[in-house]
């Protein structure tokens, strides 16, 4: 069994077929193909990835979505997020990108994302585009571990998968304990000592950010092993430039 | 220095009395207040109008939060039909009596509160519908004192009025970018922390119609947790004769949770 885990494909299309015929060269098959968000960009592009999406050509596996911080911000732009107003994307972009954004992707597009899952379970496995607290989230290897163990714990999750850095990597916390005290107005103190079970949060990279360069991850769950890859795809195949 | 905190007062104008005399008694220097002025009990504007003439420092509750923004929350705030039912229609009576001056007063509070390493919250640092019950997972329950830099976190909104200590915590992690081959392990070792819940002091869940608040002394960080006897019967009695759910005055004089408890208490509302 083998999933494939893409994230922030930001209807670069070019970058997403790259990566599917990626999958295509793989000995084994991919059973399952997830996109943690940020599908879409700010691109009228973004409407034919969005086609792509739901309507997957043969050999490829239904992709399951979920949102975004992109799709959450079009939500809040029409009215159906969970802020009145896209107030993250105005403060990240400035208010003209309130504008691009509406005349870039359609009322159809709106509709799906809509439809999208705020993210999914699957095993001992939460895939999701930020955490558990919210898309914006951004788990990085720098995350303090006791905040990347309260993301886990809160979906009671062995392994977390997210996108929103962008980044890839392996954060394993592999022991822990801790010794709590409480005293209440009635009965003597409780204290206990808690260990903490090894869990992980892997982030899955980015397929549409960096022109020429897609990244994504590989997960198998019986074996438990993670496998990073990168696509290079266009014209300056293997020598395209890192900054865009 | 002593503090005293109080917090989820719920518009009982007896129980917050019988409180601010007994704080008085115990010299209290300074007193701050975790929100959930109004909700369930009979006197909200009392209630607030009180907290205001004596300037004392509040920081905003999940109901006081509700009565300004409307009832938007998810089901989570209910856990049966039933107790929905009876949630409404104490929303809605207070909605009706709370004087405009109260609700804005209610709507400009703060989320938090801070004094020096002290931080004060009604719920949790995240949210003041979230529970930090006193059998909540000890690391989660770090990660809600480090959330904000502070040593001790001052809560409510149980009403269970508890002191919990949090010591020797250490995690082993191990860190590997795509981009290289190397790990990198590292040992991280936890701050002594402490959360402590104030109780209620205008509807207890303790098992017991006492009210409750703490008094914190900053020089030894000594706390105590204080149960205070008032005439609960008066409230009881102002609860029926308002014409809000004769439940609220039962589970008031039983000092007990009457099915008002949520499946997820750690369950974060997404408005």
């Amino acid at each position: 069994m083998l999933w494939a885990i893409l994230s922030g494909i930001e209807g670069n299309l070019p970058a997403y077929d790259a990566v599917l015929a990626d999958l295509r060269r793989l000995r084994q098959p991919v059973e399952a193909l997830y996109v943690l968000g940020d599908v879409i960009a700010p691109t009228v592009e973004s409407v034919a990835l969005v086609e792509r999406l739901r309507s997957p050509q043969h050999p490829h596996p239904q992709p399951q979505v979920c949102q975004g911080w992109w799709e959450e911000q079009l939500l809040c732009l029409y009215g159906l997020g969970r802020t009145a107003e896209p107030t993250e994307l105005i403060e990240r972009y400035g208010a003209a990108m309130v504008k691009t954004l509406w005349e870039a992707v359609p009322r159809s597009v709106v509709e799906w994302v809509r439809s999208l899952d705020f993210g999914f379970f699957e095993l001992d496995c939460l895939l999701i585009h930020g955490s558990s607290v919210s898309v914006s989230d951004e788990l990085t290897p720098d995350t303090p571990p006791v905040q990347m163990l309260d993301r886990l714990m809160r979906m009671d999750a062995n392994l977390l998968f997210c996108g929103r850095s962008g980044l890839t990597f392996q954060y394993a916390l592999q022991q822990g304990s801790i010794t709590s005290t409480v005293v209440a107005l009635d009965g003597p103190a409780e204290r206990h000592t808690v260990t903490v079970r090894p869990r992980q949060v892997v982030g899955v990279g980015n397929v549409g950010r960096i022109p020429g360069q897609a990244t994504y991850t590989l997960y198998n769950p019986y074996s438990n092993i993670v496998e990073f890859k990168t696509v290079r795809y266009g014209s300056g195949r293997g020598f395209q430039s890192r900054t865009t | 220095m002593k503090l005293a905190v109080i917090s989820c007062i719920h518009g009982n104008y007896e129980a917050l009395n019988a409180v601010l005399s007994d704080i008085d008694q115990q010299k209290a220097d300074q007193i701050y207040c975790l929100g959930d002025l109004v909700g369930y009990g009979p006197h909200p504007n009392a209630v607030v109008e009180m907290i205001r003439s004596l300037d004392i420092p509040t920081c905003q509750g999940c109901w006081d939060e509700d009565i300004v923004e409307g009832l938007n929350s998810c089901e989570c705030s209910y856990p049966s039909v039933l107790a929905e039912k009876r949630g409404r229609l104490a929303h809605e009576w207070t909605q009706q009596t709370l004087h405009p001056e109260v609700r804005e007063y209610l709507a400009q509070l703060p989320l938090s509160l801070r004094y020096e390493t002290l931080c004060f919250v009604h719920g949790s640092p995240h949210s003041q519908h979230e529970y930090l019950l006193p059998e909540m997972d000890a690391f989660v329950a770090l990660e809600r004192v480090l959330a904000t830099g502070a040593d001790v976190l001052f809560c409510g909104h149980t009403h269970l009025p508890y002191v919990r200590q949090l010591e020797s915590g250490q995690l082993q992690i191990r860190v590997q970018s795509g981009d290289t081959d190397s790990a990198k392990t590292t040992e991280f070792t936890a701050p002594l922390r402490r959360i402590v819940n104030a109780g209620s002091v205008g509807e207890p869940r303790h098992g017991r119609p006492n009210a409750t608040y703490v008094i914190y002394d900053t020089d030894t960080a000594q706390v105590t947790l204080r149960e205070v006897e008032y005439d609960y019967r008066k409230t009881c009695a102002d609860i029926v004769a308002k014409g809000l759910p004769p439940i609220f005055a039962w589970r008031l004089a039983h000092g007990l949770e009457f099915a008002e408890r949520a499946d997820d208490p750690t369950h974060v509302c997404e408005r």
